[in-house]
């Protein structure tokens, strides 16, 4: 970091900001302190790199002419209703939501963003206000290695190689999402024109953006359709189960009690599962408290299963 | 920290110094996240910036004695710089995916303003955010149950079904705070039959029933940073070897290292506080676990799969 660049950016900006018009690169060669004393070619490097930081912190500069004679002479400016943070009012209790939602990610690039995304709010007087909310620890990790180029890509519609199940693709994110801590990326794979969705911590090895930002336009998706697959599937099936009194209360939830002859000190439930959700190893951790009596494949996979739990204290 | 770190700050403590003149420079630092020894270097920085033609009156004025001699802020002729950028679209994006994040922790009240709070932000950033979160946040009746009784300050009884023992307890807590692990929500309290914290999911509690008793002062709860494996003292070191199938151990449990093997064999070391919770794992995964390092720690969940397929052979 250098003071003396800082100074130059912020003295262009001021100067970009306060033109009336279009101003010519030589104008600002001389207004701008920090630009005197450069030969030709170090000045047009230097002011280069100096857009080009400004534009990626989102300052709009504008280049375009103002001279009808001479339309092929350029010069730069920054328009101030697109410079500046709109007005934003919000009420005490949106202050508080503000303060605690600056307080949620646990992931270092997205938490920088949002400490400047807070400073500007108190630089247009709000105030963030999470002390009122302090029984409330929220946060959101993101421990994937591929998701910062992936959150990346997916705001600023960029396309992203990577290799997924052992195949390399090319695809253009449309929407991340967060069910239960892991992350998943919808996405329109180009090398199978087929919209899919990845689990972010599958990609394997290092993503890489593909070309240019705003690269494409993502359509209406139906996102509660889309991530439907990630929620719990119905049941298509049903098991009958003998469980302990007063244990395995998570399945006595999902089940109903059903009459018939139970062993003693059990009773009867019918519990819906779904073969695509391997329900073995669910019914086996609950040991004894859970003894599945009917389908007899079902019954032959959990007593499978335990065989092989039985086999690990000799391995 | 680049240099662009300091422009952007730089951007926004202008307008920030004007909306709170004689701002400290402790609480300022603090604020925009940095050390006050950064801030005065921002400050001198700024000192130098101002209108083209860089004549004195052009200049932003900033009382450096009052800065160096008292801790306070004194910034003025800026007028060119009253507000702050626009948000940038990553900027945009982290503040209202953390909003949304909110939607499924806080009681009706919060939902409420979040809500109103994310459609205004949303009306200047001009675009819907691309990402969304989905917490296990349980049901919106215990969250207002127990931000009620934390309001209160007074002891709650859970109808609680745990994950290790299988069965349903109704512990009596003074609740301390609500917070996120992993994508789960989770009540951090006080349990008087154990006398110790205890963390709850919430959306493992059945219902929340209020008591008249005042919480009393237990001091500060374990921190909830990280996997919180790691902060047990008398934890044990588990390896386990597990088939390619049982890979995603690894991406839903704190471990403390994975090694794929060419065969696909995945050797994870695990850091085990609650023997409950690996027994649960192991019968879970059954034949997918290859081998298990000290075998000794597979005793308990051996001898409860064989009580259980007793069961199934007799």
């Amino acid at each position: 970091m250098s003071a003396r660049k800082s100074e130059r950016i912020m003295n262009l900006t001021i100067c970009l900001l306060m033109a009336r018009r279009f101003l010519p690169r030589e104008s600002i060669r001389e207004a701008v302190e920090g630009y005197h004393g450069l030969s030709d070619a170090a000045f047009e490097r230097t002011f280069e790199r100096d857009k080009e930081e400004l534009r990626a912190m989102g300052v709009p500069i504008e280049t375009g002419s103002d001279s009808v004679l001479f339309p092929d002479e350029v010069g730069y400016r920054i328009r101030r209703a697109d410079f500046e943070l709109p007005p934003l009012e919000f009420s005490a209790g949106e202050t508080v939501a503000l303060g605690l939602a600056s307080t949620v990610w646990d992931q270092a690039r997205v938490a920088d963003d949002m400490v400047r995304a807070v400073a500007k709010l108190r630089a247009a007087g709000v105030e963030p206000d999470a002390d009122r909310a302090a029984h409330l620890a929220p946060s959101l990790a993101a421990h994937e290695a591929a998701f910062e180029l992936l959150w990346q890509a997916t705001n600023s519609r960029t396309r992203v190689r990577f290799t997924y199940k052992g195949v390399e693709r090319v695809v253009e994110p449309w929407f991340l999402a967060n069910r239960r801590g892991a992350w998943y990326l919808l996405a329109f794979d180009t090398t199978r024109s087929d919209r899919r969705l990845y689990k972010v911590a599958r990609v394997e090895g290092e993503a890489t953006v593909v070309g240019e930002a705003q690269a494409y336009a993502v359509p209406e998706i139906d996102l509660e359709a889309a991530f439907a697959a990630l929620e719990a599937r119905p049941a298509d099936l049903w098991a009958v189960v003998a469980i302990a009194d007063g244990r395995a209360p998570d399945l006595r939830r999902r089940a109903e009690p059903i009459d018939g002859v139970a062993p003693a000190g059990r009773s009867l439930f019918r519990l819906p599962y779904s073969e695509e959700r391997d329900p073995v190893g669910e019914l086996a951790a609950h040991g004894a408290d859970v003894l599945v009596l009917e389908p007899a494949a079902l019954r032959a996979a959990v007593a499978r299963h335990l065989r092989g739990v039985v086999g690990l204290e000799a391995s | 920290m680049t240099s662009a770190d300091q422009v952007a700050r730089l951007l926004a403590l202008v307008p920030y110094l004007q909306q709170h003149p004689d701002a400290d420079v402790r609480v300022t630092a603090a604020l925009f996240n940095t050390t006050p020894r950064q801030l005065v270097a921002d400050l001198k920085v700024l000192w130098y910036c101002g209108l083209p033609g860089g004549l004195p009156g052009d200049l932003i004025e900033i009382d450096m004695d009052a800065v160096e001699l008292h801790g306070r802020i004194r910034l003025s002729n800026a007028g060119f710089l009253a507000r702050p950028v626009r948000f940038t679209l990553d900027e945009a994006m982290s503040l209202a995916v953390a909003l949304r994040a909110l939607l499924e922790l806080g009681d009706s009240g919060l939902k409420t303003a979040v809500q109103s709070a994310l459609v205004k932000l949303e009306a200047v950033i001009g675009t819907e955010a691309r990402v969304g979160v989905r917490l296990a946040g349980g049901e919106d009746e215990t969250r207002d149950a127990l931000a009620a009784a934390l309001a209160r300050g007074v002891a709650v009884r859970l109808d609680y079904h745990g994950p290790s023992r299988g069965v349903a307890t109704r512990p009596l807590v003074d609740p301390e705070r609500i917070v996120v692990r992993d994508g789960y929500a989770y009540l951090d309290a006080w349990s008087h039959e154990r006398g110790a914290w205890r963390s709850f999911r919430l959306d493992r509690i059945v219902a929340v029933t209020p008591t008249d008793r005042p919480v009393s002062d237990h001091g500060a709860p374990p921190s909830p940073a990280g996997g919180w494996l790691d902060h047990r003292q008398d934890a044990v070191e588990v390896t386990l070897e597990l088939a390619p199938e049982a890979r995603w151990v690894t991406e839903y449990h704190p471990i403390r290292s994975a090694v794929i093997k060419p065969d696909g064999v995945v050797s994870v070391t695990l850091l085990v506080a609650d023997p409950a919770w690996l027994r649960r794992l192991l019968l879970r995964l059954g034949p997918a676990v290859l081998r298990v390092e000290p075998p000794a720690a597979a005793a308990s969940a051996a001898e409860v799969a064989r009580e259980a397929l007793d069961l199934y052979e007799s």
